[in-house]
């Protein structure tokens, strides 16, 4: 199989049921943040622990990225445009992320999120990227009619 | 403290000068200052410079360049709240009695495009440090909640651009209509490219006294009443975010840097004359003119649609045509918009000129959150 690498180590992890983000609960607040930081921005100390955030959310907001990003940008050539969105996610901490949608017509606030890992370009040395990206989900969930209103 | 006045402002026009050197726009415009407020270069007791593409010790070479007169000058970067930030350094040194003439100027002379991320981030290197892209996700939010339309994207653009085509610093000059702002290309929906600021070159200085001084001086007694600088508290989304909060809700930045310019300044929303807000994008107007106070959370495209925010109206907003029409060159833009309010306030405005104007904000907004806002009266 070829090599793969995360785009950076610590972002994600592919369990057995399924891929996770991961990030980080404050033990005194409770507030979540992504990526993982063993600061909490709200206390003002060291006080988190690492989890694994859900692999569902819903859609808090969208846009379509038309034009190739100045860089350091990489991705896959000759650019496409690619949906970018916010994701509420259950933990209650919402994610920028790129999308694997990006037709608009097929995007809509509130609708419920799935996360996948992606390859996201070939590097140097030939070694697969992996990011992450959401996708609309399969089936509807309750969870989409809270962030709608 | 101590009542601070502005005695003289001056700009070099916004826009794109070819191979004009970026030193001597800032030059330009501390000259232009000066010679506004009709005092001695030896009379300034310190400088700010604000900028952030013009490189290091930008402050010191343009000034090197209007007298070698031992003054401390202080280089600073902030983004686009930078001149905002050299505002209100010298501010502090008049107020606190430490000085009694302070020189705040930025300039810029920025590259060609949108602003590049940090190459360290891997979020820049996913394509997710664009800041439309967040302007757009704003926006996109306030549409599906607030009833924000495409139309009120278009009018607000449209608005600016009439506007700064009465204004003989802005880089478009240009009216522009309505299909032509609704049909130019999509950039990050639901924003347009008519509907962005673009970034450029131009300078701006603003020079504050006490009022012993400002006395002697022979332009109209404008006072600075607040000049406030915020970053954001926790559980508010800045450009760029990783992540937010779903659970804290924290006021914006612009909401708690209104908050303490109110204060300071003795006044309220319904006191101000006009506004100059950063209207990065057209939405963006929208939802700052709320934060601001203006009207209520979500009333922003009804403040619109009333034709409040025209030069004409109940509260004009980006009566020199905003962002939108001039660009945003970083370190000068703060200072731009203060330079509009003052000209406004001595009735200097020409054709764009808002009747009877006795009390005006500026509001910049930059990256992570950094914010400055300023009441200026008469």
């Amino acid at each position: 199989m070829k090599k793969q690498r995360p785009i950076k180590e610590g972002l994600f992890e592919i369990r057995a049921e399924g891929p996770r983000l991961v990030g980080s609960r404050c033990r005194e607040c409770g507030e979540v943040t992504f990526p993982a930081n063993p600061f909490c921005p709200q206390c003002c100390r060291e006080t988190t622990e690492t989890i694994q955030l859900s692999g569902r959310g819903a859609l808090y907001s969208f846009t379509i990225q038309r034009f190739k990003p100045p860089p350091p940008f990489r991705g896959s050539e000759p650019f496409a445009p690619y949906g970018v969105g916010m994701i509420e996610l259950p933990e209650g901490v919402r994610v920028t992320s790129a999308l694997e949608e990006s037709d608009p017509e097929r995007l809509r606030v509130g609708m419920e999120m799935e996360l996948l890992i992606t390859k996201f370009f070939e590097d140097d040395e030939g070694i697969d990227v992996l990011s992450f990206k959401f996708k609309p989900a399969a089936a509807p969930a309750q969870l989409a009619d809270s962030v709608a209103q | 403290m101590r009542e601070v006045y502005v005695i003289g402002v001056g700009l070099h026009p916004f826009g794109r000068f070819g191979e004009k050197d970026v030193i001597e726009i800032g030059r330009e415009a501390v000259v232009a200052a000066l010679a506004d407020a009709g005092i001695a270069w030896r009379k300034i007791e310190a400088a700010y410079c604000g900028t952030v593409f013009a490189g290091p010790m930008a402050g010191n070479k343009a000034l090197a360049r209007v007298g070698l007169t031992g003054l401390p000058i202080m280089n600073l970067e902030n983004a686009c709240a930078s001149g905002g930030s050299a505002l209100r350094l010298a501010y502090q040194d008049v107020a606190s009695g430490f000085r009694d003439v302070a020189l705040a100027f930025g300039f810029e002379k920025m590259p060609r495009g949108f602003i590049a991320g940090n190459p360290n981030d891997w979020f820049a290197a996913m394509g997710l440090a664009v800041n439309p892209q967040y302007f757009a996700l704003n926006a996109r939010w306030h549409m599906a909640n607030y009833g924000v339309t495409e139309d009120h994207l278009v009018k607000v653009s449209v608005k600016n651009h009439r506007n700064g085509a009465l204004n003989p610093f802005a880089m478009y000059r240009k009216v522009m209509s309505y299909d032509e702002i609704a049909s130019s290309p999509m950039v990050n929906d639901p924003l347009r490219l008519l509907m962005l600021c673009a970034p450029n070159e131009g300078g701006a200085a603003v020079i504050l006294a006490s009022e012993e001084i400002a006395r002697q001086c022979a332009t109209k007694l404008i006072r600075l009443a607040a000049v406030v600088l915020k970053s954001p508290l926790y559980g508010t989304a800045e450009v760029p975010y990783i992540s937010v909060s779903a659970r804290v809700e924290a006021p914006s930045v612009t909401r708690t840097a209104a908050e303490e310019a109110y204060a300071a300044a003795g006044v309220g929303p319904g006191d101000l004359d006009l506004v100059e807000l950063q209207d990065t994008d057209s939405a963006a107007e929208i939802i700052y003119s709320e934060e601001l106070g203006l009207c209520e959370r979500g009333d922003g495209a009804r403040l619109l649609d009333e034709g409040a925010t025209e030069i004409n109206g109940r509260i004009p907003i980006n009566a020199s045509g905003g962002l939108l029409s001039k660009g945003e060159p970083l370190g000068a833009s703060a200072l731009g918009q203060v330079a509009e309010i003052v000209w406004q306030l001595r009735g200097e405005a020409g054709a764009r000129q808002v009747g009877d104007a006795r009390v005006g904000m500026t509001h910049v907004y930059g990256a992570l959150g950094n914010c400055a806002v300023s009441i200026l009266q008469c």
